[in-house]
Protein backbone atom coordinates (compact mmCIF):
# COMPACT_ATOMS: atom_id res chain seq x y z
CA UNK A 1 0.00 0.00 0.00
CA UNK A 2 3.16 2.61 -1.23
CA UNK A 3 0.50 4.50 -2.88
CA UNK A 4 -0.73 6.36 -0.07
CA UNK A 5 -4.53 6.68 0.73
CA UNK A 6 -6.64 9.49 -1.44
CA UNK A 7 -8.67 11.78 0.60
CA UNK A 8 -5.73 13.03 3.01
CA UNK A 9 -7.81 15.94 3.96
CA UNK A 10 -10.09 14.40 6.24
CA UNK A 11 -9.43 12.97 9.73
CA UNK A 12 -10.97 9.38 10.80
CA UNK A 13 -9.39 8.78 14.20
CA UNK A 14 -7.70 12.16 16.54
CA UNK A 15 -6.08 10.99 19.44
CA UNK A 16 -5.15 14.00 21.74
CA UNK A 17 -2.83 13.82 24.63
CA UNK A 18 -3.94 10.81 25.72
CA UNK A 19 -2.60 8.97 28.81
CA UNK A 20 -2.58 5.87 30.09
CA UNK A 21 -1.42 4.81 33.81
CA UNK A 22 -2.18 1.65 35.15
CA UNK A 23 -3.11 1.35 38.55
CA UNK A 24 -0.05 0.48 41.03
CA UNK A 25 2.24 1.38 38.36
CA UNK A 26 5.11 4.00 38.69
CA UNK A 27 5.29 5.15 34.85
CA UNK A 28 2.34 5.53 32.94
CA UNK A 29 2.09 3.10 29.56
CA UNK A 30 1.24 5.67 27.57
CA UNK A 31 2.35 9.37 28.03
CA UNK A 32 0.66 12.24 26.27
CA UNK A 33 0.01 10.56 22.72
CA UNK A 34 -1.36 13.10 19.88
CA UNK A 35 -2.02 11.51 16.75
CA UNK A 36 -4.40 11.70 13.57
CA UNK A 37 -5.29 8.81 11.60
CA UNK A 38 -6.57 10.18 8.45
CA UNK A 39 -9.74 8.50 6.33
CA UNK A 40 -8.90 5.50 4.35
CA UNK A 41 -5.37 5.05 5.67
CA UNK A 42 -3.41 1.97 7.32
CA UNK A 43 -1.73 2.93 10.22
CA UNK A 44 0.63 0.65 11.95
CA UNK A 45 1.90 1.53 15.22
CA UNK A 46 5.14 -0.02 15.54
CA UNK A 47 7.79 -0.53 17.89
CA UNK A 48 9.48 -3.00 20.57
CA UNK A 49 7.59 -4.38 23.58
CA UNK A 50 6.18 -2.60 26.19
CA UNK A 51 6.28 0.70 24.51
CA UNK A 52 2.42 1.12 24.42
CA UNK A 53 1.00 0.05 21.22
CA UNK A 54 -1.40 -2.09 21.45
CA UNK A 55 -2.69 -0.12 24.95
CA UNK A 56 -2.66 2.69 22.24
CA UNK A 57 -5.16 0.93 20.00
CA UNK A 58 -7.08 -0.64 22.90
CA UNK A 59 -8.09 2.91 24.11
CA UNK A 60 -9.53 3.91 21.02
CA UNK A 61 -12.26 1.20 21.15
CA UNK A 62 -11.91 1.66 25.13
CA UNK A 63 -11.05 -1.85 26.14
CA UNK A 64 -8.44 -0.01 27.79
CA UNK A 65 -9.99 3.36 29.53
CA UNK A 66 -7.71 6.20 28.76
CA UNK A 67 -6.83 8.05 32.45
CA UNK A 68 -7.25 11.65 30.35
CA UNK A 69 -7.16 12.64 26.93
CA UNK A 70 -9.63 13.34 23.79
CA UNK A 71 -10.21 11.40 21.37
CA UNK A 72 -12.37 11.56 18.76
CA UNK A 73 -13.56 8.75 15.90
CA UNK A 74 -15.05 10.28 12.37
CA UNK A 75 -16.16 13.57 14.58
CA UNK A 76 -17.81 11.79 17.91
CA UNK A 77 -16.27 12.01 21.27
CA UNK A 78 -15.20 8.31 22.06
CA UNK A 79 -15.16 9.07 25.16
CA UNK A 80 -18.55 9.83 26.04
CA UNK A 81 -20.01 7.60 23.74
CA UNK A 82 -21.35 4.34 25.42
CA UNK A 83 -18.38 1.77 25.30
CA UNK A 84 -20.83 -0.81 23.82
CA UNK A 85 -22.31 1.62 20.86
CA UNK A 86 -19.32 2.99 20.22
CA UNK A 87 -17.75 -0.75 19.92
CA UNK A 88 -20.66 -1.79 17.15
CA UNK A 89 -19.01 1.05 14.78
CA UNK A 90 -15.39 -0.44 14.99
CA UNK A 91 -14.46 -3.55 13.75
CA UNK A 92 -11.82 -5.24 15.90
CA UNK A 93 -9.61 -8.14 15.53
CA UNK A 94 -7.01 -9.50 17.81
CA UNK A 95 -4.29 -11.37 17.65
CA UNK A 96 -6.20 -14.79 19.80
CA UNK A 97 -8.77 -14.45 17.14
CA UNK A 98 -11.45 -14.78 20.36
CA UNK A 99 -14.27 -16.50 17.91
CA UNK A 100 -16.74 -17.86 20.46
CA UNK A 101 -16.36 -21.59 20.56
CA UNK A 102 -20.16 -22.71 20.44
CA UNK A 103 -21.24 -20.67 17.87
CA UNK A 104 -20.79 -21.61 13.95
CA UNK A 105 -18.48 -19.95 11.65
CA UNK A 106 -21.63 -17.83 9.80
CA UNK A 107 -22.95 -17.11 13.76
CA UNK A 108 -19.71 -15.77 14.96
CA UNK A 109 -19.66 -13.97 11.29
CA UNK A 110 -22.99 -12.49 12.11
CA UNK A 111 -22.65 -11.21 15.85
CA UNK A 112 -22.42 -7.93 15.39
CA UNK A 113 -25.29 -7.18 12.37
CA UNK A 114 -27.73 -9.36 14.78
CA UNK A 115 -26.80 -7.31 17.68
CA UNK A 116 -27.55 -4.31 15.21
CA UNK A 117 -30.97 -5.77 14.81
CA UNK A 118 -30.60 -6.16 10.73
CA UNK A 119 -33.42 -8.14 9.52
CA UNK A 120 -32.72 -12.12 9.25
CA UNK A 121 -32.20 -12.33 5.41
CA UNK A 122 -29.56 -9.51 5.19
CA UNK A 123 -27.95 -10.98 7.66
CA UNK A 124 -27.42 -14.45 5.71
CA UNK A 125 -26.81 -12.66 2.60
CA UNK A 126 -24.05 -10.23 3.98
CA UNK A 127 -22.31 -13.64 5.88
CA UNK A 128 -22.16 -15.52 2.71
CA UNK A 129 -21.01 -12.46 0.77
CA UNK A 130 -18.25 -12.21 3.59
CA UNK A 131 -16.85 -15.05 3.37
CA UNK A 132 -16.56 -14.54 -0.18
CA UNK A 133 -14.76 -11.74 0.38
CA UNK A 134 -12.26 -13.09 3.30
CA UNK A 135 -11.65 -16.44 0.69
CA UNK A 136 -13.53 -18.73 3.29
CA UNK A 137 -15.25 -21.86 1.79
CA UNK A 138 -19.19 -21.13 2.03
CA UNK A 139 -19.05 -24.96 3.97
CA UNK A 140 -17.21 -24.13 6.44
CA UNK A 141 -19.80 -21.53 7.86
CA UNK A 142 -21.99 -24.37 9.55
CA UNK A 143 -18.51 -25.29 11.56
CA UNK A 144 -17.47 -24.42 14.60
CA UNK A 145 -14.28 -22.60 15.33
CA UNK A 146 -12.29 -25.53 16.67
CA UNK A 147 -12.65 -27.16 13.36
CA UNK A 148 -10.43 -24.82 11.77
CA UNK A 149 -7.25 -24.15 10.89
CA UNK A 150 -5.73 -21.00 12.47
CA UNK A 151 -5.08 -19.24 9.18
CA UNK A 152 -8.95 -20.00 8.66
CA UNK A 153 -9.79 -18.95 12.05
CA UNK A 154 -8.49 -15.81 11.35
CA UNK A 155 -10.05 -15.60 7.83
CA UNK A 156 -13.76 -15.97 10.24
CA UNK A 157 -12.03 -12.94 12.44
CA UNK A 158 -11.47 -10.24 9.87
CA UNK A 159 -14.54 -11.40 8.41
CA UNK A 160 -16.79 -11.24 11.59
CA UNK A 161 -15.06 -7.38 12.60
CA UNK A 162 -16.15 -6.13 8.67
CA UNK A 163 -19.51 -7.75 9.09
CA UNK A 164 -21.43 -4.50 9.84
CA UNK A 165 -19.16 -2.38 7.01
CA UNK A 166 -18.02 -0.23 10.04
CA UNK A 167 -15.97 2.80 8.63
CA UNK A 168 -12.62 1.84 11.38
CA UNK A 169 -10.94 -1.27 11.72
CA UNK A 170 -8.92 -2.24 14.70
CA UNK A 171 -5.72 -4.69 14.54
CA UNK A 172 -4.02 -6.05 16.61
CA UNK A 173 -1.36 -8.14 16.15
CA UNK A 174 -3.80 -10.43 13.42
CA UNK A 175 -1.39 -12.68 12.30
CA UNK A 176 1.44 -12.78 14.63
CA UNK A 177 0.17 -16.43 15.97
CA UNK A 178 -0.10 -18.00 12.69
CA UNK A 179 3.06 -19.72 10.91
CA UNK A 180 4.79 -17.96 8.46
CA UNK A 181 3.43 -19.12 5.28
CA UNK A 182 -0.17 -18.25 6.33
CA UNK A 183 1.04 -15.43 7.55
CA UNK A 184 2.47 -14.30 4.23
CA UNK A 185 -0.53 -14.84 2.66
CA UNK A 186 -2.84 -13.32 5.07
CA UNK A 187 -1.16 -10.14 4.98
CA UNK A 188 -1.02 -10.10 1.16
CA UNK A 189 -5.16 -10.66 1.06
CA UNK A 190 -5.34 -7.77 3.57
CA UNK A 191 -3.25 -5.68 1.16
CA UNK A 192 -5.50 -6.38 -1.87
CA UNK A 193 -9.01 -6.40 0.58
CA UNK A 194 -7.99 -2.93 1.76
CA UNK A 195 -7.61 -1.60 -1.76
CA UNK A 196 -10.86 -2.27 -2.17
CA UNK A 197 -12.56 -1.62 0.91
CA UNK A 198 -10.44 1.66 1.79
CA UNK A 199 -10.88 1.50 5.62
CA UNK A 200 -9.36 3.43 8.13
CA UNK A 201 -7.07 0.50 9.75
CA UNK A 202 -5.09 1.06 13.01
CA UNK A 203 -2.82 -1.72 12.85
CA UNK A 204 -0.19 -3.02 16.02
CA UNK A 205 3.04 -5.21 15.02
CA UNK A 206 6.62 -5.33 16.49
CA UNK A 207 7.33 -7.17 13.22
CA UNK A 208 8.72 -4.47 10.70
CA UNK A 209 8.35 -6.08 7.41
CA UNK A 210 5.01 -6.69 8.35
CA UNK A 211 4.86 -2.66 9.34
CA UNK A 212 6.35 -2.18 5.93
CA UNK A 213 4.37 -4.17 3.66
CA UNK A 214 0.93 -2.83 4.89
CA UNK A 215 1.06 0.52 6.15
CA UNK A 216 0.41 4.16 4.26
CA UNK A 217 2.04 5.49 7.36
CA UNK A 218 3.65 4.19 10.01
CA UNK A 219 4.24 5.51 14.15
CA UNK A 220 7.56 4.60 15.54
CA UNK A 221 6.60 4.13 19.42
CA UNK A 222 9.28 4.24 21.78
CA UNK A 223 8.77 3.40 25.95
CA UNK A 224 6.05 5.33 27.02
CA UNK A 225 3.82 5.79 23.69
CA UNK A 226 6.19 8.38 22.65
CA UNK A 227 6.23 8.85 18.86
CA UNK A 228 9.77 8.72 17.52
CA UNK A 229 8.59 9.06 14.26
CA UNK A 230 5.74 9.49 11.69
CA UNK A 231 5.65 8.84 8.58
CA UNK A 232 5.48 6.56 5.13
CA UNK A 233 7.32 3.59 5.33
CA UNK A 234 9.68 4.91 2.27
CA UNK A 235 10.64 8.15 4.40
CA UNK A 236 11.55 6.70 7.77
CA UNK A 237 13.40 3.95 6.53
CA UNK A 238 15.26 6.65 3.89
CA UNK A 239 15.62 9.44 6.64
CA UNK A 240 15.22 7.88 10.41
CA UNK A 241 14.57 10.48 12.49
CA UNK A 242 16.50 9.30 15.97
CA UNK A 243 18.84 6.66 16.78
CA UNK A 244 16.12 4.90 18.45
CA UNK A 245 14.34 4.51 15.22
CA UNK A 246 17.64 3.93 13.40
CA UNK A 247 18.48 0.99 15.73
CA UNK A 248 14.64 -0.24 15.36
CA UNK A 249 14.97 -0.55 11.92
CA UNK A 250 18.19 -2.64 11.90
CA UNK A 251 21.04 -3.30 9.98
CA UNK A 252 19.10 -4.28 6.68
CA UNK A 253 17.22 -1.24 6.32
CA UNK A 254 19.00 -0.83 2.92
CA UNK A 255 17.28 -4.56 2.16
CA UNK A 256 14.05 -2.99 3.52
CA UNK A 257 13.69 0.24 1.19
CA UNK A 258 14.55 -2.49 -1.83
CA UNK A 259 11.25 -4.02 -1.08
CA UNK A 260 9.04 -0.56 -1.39
CA UNK A 261 10.32 0.69 -4.19
CA UNK A 262 9.10 -0.96 -7.82
CA UNK A 263 11.50 -1.25 -11.00
CA UNK A 264 9.16 1.10 -12.55
CA UNK A 265 9.66 3.51 -10.03
CA UNK A 266 13.64 4.41 -11.00
CA UNK A 267 14.96 5.24 -14.53
CA UNK A 268 15.66 2.14 -16.82
CA UNK A 269 18.17 2.20 -19.06
CA UNK A 270 17.92 1.19 -22.39
CA UNK A 271 20.51 -0.94 -22.82
CA UNK A 272 22.65 -2.51 -26.17
CA UNK A 273 19.59 -3.32 -28.26
CA UNK A 274 20.12 -4.18 -31.82
CA UNK A 275 17.17 -5.21 -34.58
CA UNK A 276 16.86 -8.90 -35.29
CA UNK A 277 18.53 -8.15 -38.93
CA UNK A 278 21.33 -5.36 -37.72
CA UNK A 279 24.91 -6.71 -38.39
CA UNK A 280 27.95 -6.07 -36.69
CA UNK A 281 28.48 -2.25 -37.28
CA UNK A 282 25.24 -1.26 -34.97
CA UNK A 283 25.67 -4.35 -32.66
CA UNK A 284 29.75 -2.91 -32.26
CA UNK A 285 28.42 0.73 -31.49
CA UNK A 286 25.02 -0.81 -28.98
CA UNK A 287 27.72 -2.25 -27.00
CA UNK A 288 30.50 0.16 -26.90
CA UNK A 289 27.70 2.30 -25.21
CA UNK A 290 26.76 0.00 -22.48
CA UNK A 291 30.86 -1.95 -22.17
CA UNK A 292 29.01 -5.03 -22.53
CA UNK A 293 29.98 -8.39 -25.28
CA UNK A 294 26.15 -9.18 -26.00
CA UNK A 295 23.41 -7.50 -27.18
CA UNK A 296 19.89 -7.40 -26.51
CA UNK A 297 17.55 -8.18 -29.90
CA UNK A 298 13.97 -6.51 -29.88
CA UNK A 299 11.72 -6.06 -33.10
CA UNK A 300 8.93 -3.75 -32.86
CA UNK A 301 9.26 -3.35 -28.97
CA UNK A 302 9.06 -6.80 -28.60
CA UNK A 303 11.77 -8.81 -27.03
CA UNK A 304 13.68 -11.78 -28.96
CA UNK A 305 16.25 -12.40 -26.31
CA UNK A 306 20.15 -11.76 -26.49
CA UNK A 307 23.02 -12.67 -28.24
CA UNK A 308 26.67 -12.74 -28.19
CA UNK A 309 28.13 -9.94 -30.58
CA UNK A 310 30.92 -12.32 -31.45
CA UNK A 311 27.96 -14.50 -32.93
CA UNK A 312 25.47 -12.36 -34.14
CA UNK A 313 24.00 -14.87 -37.10
CA UNK A 314 23.19 -16.88 -34.09
CA UNK A 315 19.30 -17.24 -32.98
CA UNK A 316 19.06 -14.92 -30.18
CA UNK A 317 19.26 -16.60 -26.73
CA UNK A 318 15.79 -16.25 -23.96
CA UNK A 319 17.11 -14.52 -20.53
CA UNK A 320 17.70 -16.04 -17.57
CA UNK A 321 16.93 -13.06 -15.16
CA UNK A 322 13.55 -11.13 -16.17
CA UNK A 323 11.11 -9.08 -14.04
CA UNK A 324 7.90 -6.97 -14.75
CA UNK A 325 8.25 -3.44 -14.12
CA UNK A 326 5.91 -3.83 -10.76
CA UNK A 327 8.12 -5.96 -9.42
CA UNK A 328 10.18 -4.59 -6.51
CA UNK A 329 13.63 -3.72 -6.66
CA UNK A 330 14.38 -6.41 -3.61
CA UNK A 331 12.83 -8.62 -6.38
CA UNK A 332 14.81 -7.57 -9.30
CA UNK A 333 18.61 -7.55 -7.04
CA UNK A 334 16.86 -11.06 -5.51
CA UNK A 335 16.58 -12.45 -9.35
CA UNK A 336 20.01 -10.94 -10.70
CA UNK A 337 21.98 -12.94 -7.71
CA UNK A 338 20.01 -16.57 -8.33
CA UNK A 339 20.02 -16.68 -11.95
CA UNK A 340 24.33 -15.70 -11.77
CA UNK A 341 23.86 -12.76 -14.09
CA UNK A 342 24.68 -9.23 -14.09
CA UNK A 343 21.86 -7.98 -15.22
CA UNK A 344 17.66 -8.26 -15.58
CA UNK A 345 15.82 -7.38 -18.56
CA UNK A 346 12.35 -5.72 -17.59
CA UNK A 347 9.57 -6.90 -19.73
CA UNK A 348 5.78 -7.01 -19.41
CA UNK A 349 4.25 -9.31 -21.70
CA UNK A 350 7.10 -10.09 -24.10
CA UNK A 351 6.90 -6.17 -24.74
CA UNK A 352 10.96 -4.79 -24.30
CA UNK A 353 11.07 -2.11 -21.42
CA UNK A 354 15.46 -2.10 -20.14
CA UNK A 355 17.62 -3.71 -18.52
CA UNK A 356 18.63 -3.32 -14.43
CA UNK A 357 21.35 -4.22 -12.38
CA UNK A 358 22.69 -4.44 -9.30
CA UNK A 359 24.49 -0.46 -9.71
CA UNK A 360 21.08 0.58 -10.67
CA UNK A 361 19.47 -0.78 -7.73
CA UNK A 362 22.75 0.93 -5.66
CA UNK A 363 21.91 3.74 -7.57
CA UNK A 364 18.53 4.19 -6.29
CA UNK A 365 18.38 3.67 -2.95
CA UNK A 366 21.39 6.48 -2.76
CA UNK A 367 19.20 8.69 -4.92
CA UNK B 1 -28.19 -67.84 46.54
CA UNK B 2 -30.97 -65.66 44.53
CA UNK B 3 -34.30 -66.12 45.71
CA UNK B 4 -36.04 -65.47 41.79
CA UNK B 5 -39.54 -66.24 43.14
CA UNK B 6 -39.00 -63.29 45.66
CA UNK B 7 -37.67 -61.00 43.02
CA UNK B 8 -41.13 -62.50 40.98
CA UNK B 9 -43.55 -61.99 42.99
CA UNK B 10 -42.12 -58.25 44.39
CA UNK B 11 -42.42 -57.05 40.93
CA UNK B 12 -44.60 -54.29 41.75
CA UNK B 13 -42.97 -53.27 44.63
CA UNK B 14 -39.70 -52.63 43.10
CA UNK B 15 -41.06 -50.64 40.17
CA UNK B 16 -43.32 -48.54 43.19
CA UNK B 17 -39.62 -48.48 44.88
CA UNK B 18 -38.16 -47.26 41.98
CA UNK B 19 -40.56 -44.63 41.41
CA UNK B 20 -40.13 -43.01 45.24
CA UNK B 21 -36.34 -43.05 44.19
CA UNK B 22 -36.56 -41.40 41.53
CA UNK B 23 -39.56 -38.77 42.45
CA UNK B 24 -36.68 -38.15 45.84
CA UNK B 25 -33.58 -37.51 43.20
CA UNK B 26 -35.71 -35.49 40.97
CA UNK B 27 -36.93 -33.25 43.71
CA UNK B 28 -33.36 -32.80 45.61
CA UNK B 29 -31.81 -31.95 42.14
CA UNK B 30 -34.01 -29.57 40.87
CA UNK B 31 -34.03 -27.86 43.90
CA UNK B 32 -30.73 -27.94 44.35
CA UNK B 33 -29.79 -26.84 41.18
CA UNK B 34 -32.19 -23.88 40.96
CA UNK B 35 -30.74 -22.72 44.86
CA UNK B 36 -27.13 -23.41 43.21
CA UNK B 37 -27.55 -21.06 40.01
CA UNK B 38 -28.88 -18.66 42.82
CA UNK B 39 -26.07 -18.68 45.39
CA UNK B 40 -23.57 -18.84 41.98
CA UNK B 41 -25.20 -15.92 40.89
CA UNK B 42 -24.54 -14.21 44.22
CA UNK B 43 -21.05 -15.38 43.77
CA UNK B 44 -20.70 -14.07 40.63
CA UNK B 45 -22.09 -10.77 41.20
CA UNK B 46 -20.46 -10.08 44.51
CA UNK B 47 -16.84 -11.92 44.39
CA UNK B 48 -16.33 -11.31 48.00
CA UNK B 49 -19.36 -14.04 48.95
CA UNK B 50 -17.94 -16.69 47.07
CA UNK B 51 -15.51 -17.99 49.62
CA UNK B 52 -18.24 -17.85 52.18
CA UNK B 53 -20.93 -19.67 50.40
CA UNK B 54 -18.70 -22.65 49.54
CA UNK B 55 -17.37 -22.87 52.85
CA UNK B 56 -20.88 -23.34 54.14
CA UNK B 57 -21.75 -25.78 51.47
CA UNK B 58 -18.42 -27.52 52.31
CA UNK B 59 -19.46 -27.77 55.87
CA UNK B 60 -22.64 -29.21 55.50
CA UNK B 61 -20.65 -31.77 52.44
CA UNK B 62 -18.74 -32.91 55.40
CA UNK B 63 -21.83 -33.92 57.94
CA UNK B 64 -22.10 -37.66 57.40
CA UNK B 65 -25.50 -38.29 56.10
CA UNK B 66 -26.87 -40.55 58.91
CA UNK B 67 -25.84 -37.81 61.60
CA UNK B 68 -27.76 -34.94 59.27
CA UNK B 69 -31.04 -36.49 59.30
CA UNK B 70 -30.88 -37.63 63.02
CA UNK B 71 -30.31 -33.72 63.36
CA UNK B 72 -33.15 -32.83 61.48
CA UNK B 73 -35.96 -35.37 62.83
CA UNK B 74 -36.49 -33.59 66.07
CA UNK B 75 -37.41 -30.29 63.71
CA UNK B 76 -38.63 -31.24 60.62
CA UNK B 77 -39.79 -34.91 61.81
CA UNK B 78 -40.00 -38.00 59.54
CA UNK B 79 -40.90 -36.21 56.63
CA UNK B 80 -40.15 -35.32 53.02
CA UNK B 81 -38.99 -31.82 54.04
CA UNK B 82 -36.01 -33.83 56.26
CA UNK B 83 -35.00 -35.92 53.25
CA UNK B 84 -35.01 -33.25 50.93
CA UNK B 85 -33.28 -30.87 52.84
CA UNK B 86 -30.51 -33.46 53.67
CA UNK B 87 -29.85 -34.48 49.56
CA UNK B 88 -30.31 -30.57 48.63
CA UNK B 89 -27.26 -29.68 51.27
CA UNK B 90 -24.86 -32.61 49.68
CA UNK B 91 -25.19 -31.00 45.48
CA UNK B 92 -24.70 -27.57 46.32
CA UNK B 93 -21.19 -27.42 47.12
CA UNK B 94 -20.55 -29.38 43.86
CA UNK B 95 -23.08 -27.48 42.04
CA UNK B 96 -22.05 -23.94 42.86
CA UNK B 97 -18.36 -24.93 42.43
CA UNK B 98 -18.65 -25.85 38.91
CA UNK B 99 -21.33 -23.37 37.97
CA UNK B 100 -18.76 -20.72 39.22
CA UNK B 101 -15.79 -21.98 37.50
CA UNK B 102 -17.86 -22.51 34.19
CA UNK B 103 -18.20 -18.76 34.14
CA UNK B 104 -14.85 -17.98 35.35
CA UNK B 105 -13.87 -20.15 32.24
CA UNK B 106 -14.42 -18.24 29.32
CA UNK B 107 -11.11 -17.77 27.39
CA UNK B 108 -10.43 -14.10 28.42
CA UNK B 109 -9.61 -13.53 24.55
CA UNK B 110 -13.66 -14.74 23.73
CA UNK B 111 -14.81 -11.73 26.18
CA UNK B 112 -12.50 -8.95 24.50
CA UNK B 113 -13.94 -9.81 21.41
CA UNK B 114 -17.18 -9.98 22.78
CA UNK B 115 -16.77 -6.56 24.29
CA UNK B 116 -15.22 -5.36 21.33
CA UNK B 117 -18.07 -6.60 19.19
CA UNK B 118 -20.09 -4.16 21.23
CA UNK B 119 -21.44 -6.42 24.40
CA UNK B 120 -22.96 -4.89 27.41
CA UNK B 121 -21.42 -6.94 29.88
CA UNK B 122 -25.16 -8.69 30.57
CA UNK B 123 -24.71 -9.57 27.15
CA UNK B 124 -21.35 -11.01 27.84
CA UNK B 125 -22.46 -13.29 30.39
CA UNK B 126 -25.92 -14.28 29.08
CA UNK B 127 -24.31 -14.94 25.34
CA UNK B 128 -21.02 -16.12 25.92
CA UNK B 129 -20.42 -17.05 29.65
CA UNK B 130 -23.47 -19.15 30.56
CA UNK B 131 -23.60 -20.86 27.33
CA UNK B 132 -19.72 -22.10 27.27
CA UNK B 133 -20.02 -22.62 30.93
CA UNK B 134 -22.65 -25.82 30.36
CA UNK B 135 -20.64 -28.74 30.01
CA UNK B 136 -18.89 -27.54 33.27
CA UNK B 137 -22.79 -27.60 35.34
CA UNK B 138 -23.49 -30.31 33.16
CA UNK B 139 -20.42 -32.38 34.77
CA UNK B 140 -21.19 -30.96 38.10
CA UNK B 141 -24.89 -32.25 37.59
CA UNK B 142 -23.83 -35.68 36.96
CA UNK B 143 -22.13 -36.12 39.50
CA UNK B 144 -24.50 -34.53 41.98
CA UNK B 145 -26.91 -37.05 40.48
CA UNK B 146 -24.88 -40.24 41.08
CA UNK B 147 -24.27 -38.91 44.56
CA UNK B 148 -27.77 -38.12 45.51
CA UNK B 149 -29.47 -41.55 44.13
CA UNK B 150 -26.53 -43.12 46.39
CA UNK B 151 -27.69 -41.19 49.03
CA UNK B 152 -31.96 -41.65 48.72
CA UNK B 153 -30.73 -45.32 50.20
CA UNK B 154 -30.17 -43.90 53.04
CA UNK B 155 -33.48 -42.28 53.45
CA UNK B 156 -35.31 -45.30 54.02
CA UNK B 157 -34.27 -44.89 57.59
CA UNK B 158 -36.80 -41.68 58.03
CA UNK B 159 -39.13 -43.74 56.51
CA UNK B 160 -39.06 -41.82 52.68
CA UNK B 161 -39.51 -45.67 50.63
CA UNK B 162 -36.92 -45.46 47.94
CA UNK B 163 -34.40 -48.58 47.12
CA UNK B 164 -33.19 -48.42 50.43
CA UNK B 165 -35.71 -49.84 52.14
CA UNK B 166 -35.05 -53.52 50.11
CA UNK B 167 -31.35 -52.98 51.51
CA UNK B 168 -32.68 -51.99 55.62
CA UNK B 169 -35.28 -54.82 54.55
CA UNK B 170 -32.61 -57.42 53.69
CA UNK B 171 -30.01 -56.18 56.31
CA UNK B 172 -32.60 -56.99 59.22
CA UNK B 173 -33.57 -60.32 57.85
CA UNK B 174 -30.43 -61.47 56.66
CA UNK B 175 -31.95 -61.47 53.02
CA UNK B 176 -29.23 -61.31 50.57
CA UNK B 177 -31.90 -60.99 47.51
CA UNK B 178 -33.71 -58.65 48.97
CA UNK B 179 -30.10 -56.50 49.58
CA UNK B 180 -29.18 -57.52 46.12
CA UNK B 181 -32.00 -56.35 44.40
CA UNK B 182 -31.72 -52.63 46.32
CA UNK B 183 -27.94 -52.43 45.29
CA UNK B 184 -28.50 -53.90 41.54
CA UNK B 185 -31.52 -51.49 40.92
CA UNK B 186 -29.87 -48.44 42.65
CA UNK B 187 -26.67 -48.62 40.71
CA UNK B 188 -28.32 -49.25 37.35
CA UNK B 189 -30.30 -46.08 37.94
CA UNK B 190 -26.98 -44.27 38.69
CA UNK B 191 -25.38 -45.29 35.42
CA UNK B 192 -28.75 -44.68 33.17
CA UNK B 193 -29.29 -41.14 35.01
CA UNK B 194 -25.06 -40.46 33.91
CA UNK B 195 -25.51 -41.31 30.71
CA UNK B 196 -28.87 -39.28 30.12
CA UNK B 197 -26.65 -36.79 31.05
CA UNK B 198 -23.77 -37.49 29.04
CA UNK B 199 -26.69 -37.24 26.39
CA UNK B 200 -28.08 -33.95 27.29
CA UNK B 201 -24.50 -32.54 27.23
CA UNK B 202 -23.98 -33.24 23.93
CA UNK B 203 -27.20 -31.59 22.43
CA UNK B 204 -26.63 -28.69 24.76
CA UNK B 205 -23.30 -28.07 23.71
CA UNK B 206 -22.58 -29.40 20.36
CA UNK B 207 -19.67 -27.73 20.09
CA UNK B 208 -17.50 -29.40 22.29
CA UNK B 209 -18.14 -33.07 20.77
CA UNK B 210 -17.46 -31.75 17.37
CA UNK B 211 -13.90 -30.37 18.32
CA UNK B 212 -11.55 -31.68 16.30
CA UNK B 213 -7.62 -32.37 17.15
CA UNK B 214 -5.90 -30.15 14.20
Amino acid sequence: MTEGAPGHSSTAIRLEDVCKTYPGSAHPAVESLSLEIRAGEVMVLVGPSGCGKTTTLKMINRIIEPTSGRIWIEGTDALTTPPHVLRRGIGYVIQQVGLFPHRTVGENIATVPELLGWEEGAVKRRVAELAKLVGLDPELLGRYPAQLSGGQQQRVGVARALAADPPVLLMDEPFAAVDPIVRQRLQEELVSLQRRLRKTIVFVTHDLDEAILLADRMAVLNLGGKIEQLGTPAEILANPATPFVESFLGRERGLRRLSLLTVEEIDLEKGPVVGPGDGPSAAGQAMDRYGTDWVVVVEDGRLLGWKWGADLADEPHGFRASVAPSDTLRRALDVILTSHTQVAVVEEGGRYLGIIDAAAIGRALAG
Amino acid sequence: MIDWAWIGSHLGEIAARTGEHVLLTVIALVVGFALSMLLAWLAWARPRSYGPITWTAGILYTIPSIALFALLVPFTGLSLLTAEIGLVSYTLLILIRNIVTGLQGTPPSVVEAGLGMGFSDREVLWRLRLPLAVPVVISGLRVAAVTTIGLVTVTALIGRGGLGVFILRGLQRAFTTEILVGTVVTVALALLVDSAFVLAERRLAPWVDRATVR
